[in-house]
């Protein structure tokens, strides 16, 4: 079921997209920023993206989940080109992003918009909220002064805000939930095509919390949107998802459908985040920590495969060879030579022997 | 009931502000077993955090504290500040939410253990050294004696809330107080200390309470479970009473939070059952159930009067006046 | 092991800080107090202003650059002469009137000039980055290392001491300074959530300063401004002092207190009198751009 996409004039610039292919479509892309020592001397560069490839089809929801430092959030803004990314492609309803420059790149991004953790971040404390939200219709001028007061009644009604008590108040008489509203109404009025929202409910109450998600899912519905949903919570992400994405340090480790992900988990970080989850359904055994250690420095990532200092599977083939995405089950992707389907290796964690093994393993799955 | 360890008998909390009073604490009783873990499970606002920091002593002078809160017997409330210093860190310690704040970024890790140490007892700077490395062991810190020279800057989240952990070990108190302090870190850093706290609390024969707005925290480690709202319990009951099979969640507000965490379980694109508006005002609380403006099952005998809080069920108390029905189901 | 990256945070919302603990009579206090410090500076101010501006316009004053020598020396309150003549028989009270006039017209010249100089190097500076930061800001440094003073010397020497060549002379003292306030307040600014969220909405780059970051930034802008206008006030009586600033026959603060600081020890009023305007002058500009900052910091 593909969502309908709205009409307008833009589609011709941004290049034709045909039915079936992806909204969005990234690939191999890499952010890089420097990292400074107190004082401001630079203490290294951290690959905070270090070649993802996902699709985002019309009318999806893709979840990204991962802890700190796995480099979503840097993911978001590499997509939007804020910051351009170091390298990388970012094909957008068929344009491609990297390469457009000013007036060209607002134009064809004016269809993907950002949704920020902090609601009060992101609206600016001197504005009403009326002219928040009417700042992209006159950015991108749309319509007449009245044209768009109508608009932006319309969109406050839309997130649920009554727009004669809401029009004139500034953010700090807003609450979390609210603010977040008015942020939300901001990103939908230029209609856009794709809502990247950035730990978007991660600062409100859980009451508050699930009114905005019912608000995203009504979006959903309503406005045909398609949504790159970014958390640290993976049942958060599972629940608001079509397929979900898990990142480490940078990389992808797993990407698949998300009952495919939570059921059938194929890599040992997915596994090691869903046993920690603290469940309200508290089996035998409580939520445990499969994972051992600290997070590594991103600084100075391990080795071939990123997660191995953590992973109870790892050998010496996951320092020496770094793990590609392979498709095991539909559209479920994993990058591990000892994937969860497998009996984990004979000797885990260095031994010469077991290495020769697990090679001849690995081999004969792929 | 007399051996238990924490007894709070109708705590009362209220804040002056420009004329008008904050019910911040609004009448909480509870006990604390020996060794047990009890979680007190709360959204902004319902006075979890005052709750336990009126227990230890740490709101500003001029707070109108009521009630009692006594530990093994010796009364907690209204102490003078020598007398709370001697019962902080040896009977009871707390830790909070944001490392980063918490330990000095100008002092060694190890140091501020020390520092813990010879605050409660008269030991060498030497000898209180060595205990610091061996409670940076105990908080299972890899490299105990390297991460003694290091800076909280250099420790990762995770590291410096068990560099947290082991100042307020310092002294074996009988009771730690965890004030949403895994809130902060990585799900899977969170699984970690929790495992920590546990192993800790049976080598040390300590009690937990764990204070958190994440029901799934309370279901999954914690033995007695407190819901609070607008400065009341409205339902207590052992963990094993309310989630998971066979259990049965009875007030309102507490349903609500289930139904609105996400579930591993529920199918993409659920709209979840809400609660519309926001907490209430603790200025001007509702005169009926504070719960009751925004619950969908409210009548009228909710809003005008209070509901108690009373075990209905043996060992499980709520308040309210049409709870939910047995098995969990609306 | 090297420096960590900040986290990412991953809290909820913080639990509300707990409320203030004063009650309806301290809260009443505290208010008063407030607007005493907001208002009692900017009444002095405004009095000021109005005795140097208003004054002369609704009554005639005696001169303030000649003097009958007959009158010399007269004592304050004697008739016609509200704070006596000095040494020459020139008015007191008009010198010091038209004195201020001069401070004010200086002060307020300089820190226009600074503002809209300044103002605009720094906002440029600070929200482009990059190169245009990187010339810009040694541009400003290289303002900021004039020592004002010594300029002025110079200035003056060449070109003759006059009002516009101190007010020349103190903005290479002025644009530099405010421009360095207005880099600093816009880079904090452009770094907030607002700004990007703005910049993803499709809003161009002068709209952008003008809308986000002016009305951000005016609140530091204008307080420093008026303390701006105290340190100008008395650069500029030093100057005058020196005999670099206002040439000697027109009345200034610190010509006064350069003749009367002869006869210091036998009539002292000559140098305390300029003296004490400028203490109530300054010291006004300073807690009321304090006050300004407590109201609006906490906004």
């Amino acid at each position: 079921m593909t969502a309908p996409q709205p009409s307008d004039p833009g589609q011709q610039r941004a290049g034709a997209q045909q039915a079936g292919e992806p909204l969005l479509s990234v690939r191999d892309l890499v952010q890089e920023f420097t990292v400074r020592e107190r004082g401001g001397a630079k203490a290294g560069v951290v690959q905070a993206v270090s070649g993802v490839s996902f699709d985002v089809m019309p009318g999806e929801t893709l979840g990204i989940v991962g802890e700190t430092g796995s480099g979503k959030s840097t993911l978001a803004r590499a997509i939007l080109q804020a910051p351009r990314p170091k390298s990388g492609s970012v094909v957008f309803r068929g344009a491609e992003l990297t390469r457009l420059r000013g007036g060209k790149l607002l134009e064809a991004r004016r269809h993907m918009q950002f949704v920020f953790q902090d609601p009060f971040g992101s609206l600016d404390p001197k504005w009403k909220v009326r002219a928040i939200v009417e700042e992209p219709l006159i950015a991108y001028r749309v319509g007449d002064r009245a044209a768009r007061r109508k608009r932006v009644d319309e969109l406050l009604d839309l997130v649920g805000l009554e727009p004669s008590r809401y029009v004139k108040r500034h953010p700090r008489e807003l609450s979390g939930g609210q603010a977040q509203r008015v942020a939300i109404a901001r990103a939908v009025a230029l209609e856009p095509s794709l809502l990247i929202c950035d730990e978007a409910v991660s600062s409100l109450d859980v009451l508050i919390q699930a009114q905005v998600l019912n608000l995203f899912e009504r979006l959903r519905e309503e406005l045909g949107l398609s949504y790159v949903f970014i958390a640290h919570d993976l049942a958060l992400v599972k629940q608001v998802s079509d397929r979900v994405t898990v990142m480490y340090l940078g990389k992808l480790c797993e990407v698949g459908p998300g009952d495919s992900v939570y059921r059938q988990p194929l890599h040992p970080y997915t596994r090691a985040l869903l046993d920690s989850i603290p469940s309200t359904e508290p089996s035998a055994t409580r939520a445990s920590a499969t994972i051992k250690g600290e997070p590594p420095s991103p600084i100075n990532p391990p080795s071939g495969c990123r997660f191995r200092t953590r992973c109870p599977r790892a050998t010496d083939l996951c320092a020496t060879d770094e793990p590609v995405p392979r498709e095991l089950a539909t559209g479920h992707l994993v990058a591990c030579h000892f994937p969860l389907t497998e009996p984990a290796p004979a000797a885990a964690a260095g031994n010469g022997s077991a290495a020769a093994q697990s090679t001849a393993a690995s081999k004969a799955v792929s | 009931m007399t051996d238990a360890l924490l007894q709070v008998d109708d705590l009362r909390v209220t804040f002056p502000v420009g004329g008008r009073e904050v019910r911040a604490v609004d009448g909480v009783s509870f006990t604390v077993e020996p060794g047990q873990t009890l979680a007190i499970i709360g959204e902004s606002g319902s006075g979890k955090t005052v709750c336990c920091r009126a227990i230890m002593g740490l709101l500003p002078a001029g707070t109108a504290i009521r009630g009692s809160a006594r530990l093994r017997g010796s009364e907690l409330l209204g102490l003078s500040d020598a007398e709370l210093r001697r019962h902080r860190g040896s009977d009871v310690a707390m830790v909070f939410q944001d490392p980063a704040r918490s330990l000095n970024p100008t002092m060694r890790a190890g140091v501020q253990v020390a520092e813990a140490i010879t605050t409660h007892r008269k030991v060498s700077k030497r000898e209180a050294s060595t205990q610091a490395v061996e409670l940076l062991r105990l908080v299972r810190i890899p490299a105990a004696e390297r991460r003694f020279h290091e800076y909280p800057h250099q420790l990762s989240g995770g590291m410096r809330q068990r560099v947290m952990i082991a100042i307020a070990l310092a002294c074996r108190p009988k009771l730690l107080i965890a004030d949403e302090a895994t809130t902060a870190l990585d799900v899977t850093t969170q699984a970690q200390i929790m495992e920590l706290l546990l192993d800790l609390q049976k080598e040390l024969d300590m009690a937990l309470i764990m204070i958190s707005h994440d029901l799934g925290l309370a279901a999954s480690y914690a033995d007695e479970v407190v819901v609070m709202y607008a400065g009341k319990i409205v339902e207590q009951a052992p963990a094993t009473q309310l989630f998971g099979a066979g259990g049965a969640v009875r007030m309102r507000y507490t349903r609500a939070l289930l139904d609105a965490i996400p579930h591993l379980d529920r199918p993409a694109h659920t709209q979840l059952p809400i609660v519309g508006g926001r907490p209430p005002d603790p200025t001007a609380l509702p005169p009926g159930c504070s719960f009751a403006p925004r619950c969908q099952y409210a009548e009228d005998d909710c809003r005008a009067k209070m509901p108690t809080l009373a075990e209905h069920t043996p060992s499980h108390r709520w308040a309210c006046w049409h709870p939910c029905e047995e098995g969990g189901a609306a | 092991m090297a420096a960590p990256l900040p986290e990412v945070q991953l809290a909820t919302a913080a639990p509300p800080p707990l409320p203030s603990l004063v009650n309806a009579r301290q809260l009443r206090a505290q208010r008063l107090g407030r607007a005493l410090r907001l208002w009692v500076p900017a009444g002095i101010i405004i009095l000021i202003l109005a005795m140097c501006f208003l004054l002369p316009l609704v009554t005639t004053l005696p001169s303030s650059t000649n003097g009958n020598i007959i009158y010399n020396n007269e004592a304050p309150f004697s008739p016609g002469h509200w704070l006596g003549t000095n040494v020459q028989g020139v008015d007191i009270f008009s010198q010091l009137v038209y004195g201020g006039q001069v401070a004010f017209e200086v002060a307020v010249s300089v820190t226009a000039i600074g503002i809209v100089i300044g103002g605009t190097l720094g906002v440029v500076a600070g929200y482009f980055g990059g190169w245009v930061d990187a010339v810009l800001s040694r541009v400003l440094d290289v303002l900021i290392a004039f020592p004002a003073l010594v300029l002025a010397l110079v200035i003056a020497e060449g070109l003759g001491p006059s009002e516009i060549h101190t007010i020349w002379a103190l903005s290479v003292f002025g644009i530099p300074a405010v421009g360095r306030i207005t880099r600093g307040a816009t880079l904090t600014i452009r770094g907030l959530p607002y700004m990007t969220a703005a910049r993803l909405a499709g809003t161009r780059s002068w709209r952008m300063i003008a809308r986000h970051i002016l009305p951000n930034i005016m609140p530091i802008i204008v307080t420093f401004s008026l303390l701006g206008i105290g340190v100008v006030i008395i650069l500029e009586g030093a100057l005058d002092f020196l005999g670099y600033g206002i040439p000697a026959p027109t009345a200034s603060w610190g010509n006064m207190i350069a003749n009367g600081q002869q006869i210091l020890s036998a009539q002292p009023e000559y140098v305390l009198i300029p003296s004490i305007a400028l203490l109530i002058t300054v010291a006004s500009l300073n807690m009321l751009g304090d006050a300004l900052r407590e109201r609006w910091g906490t906004q």
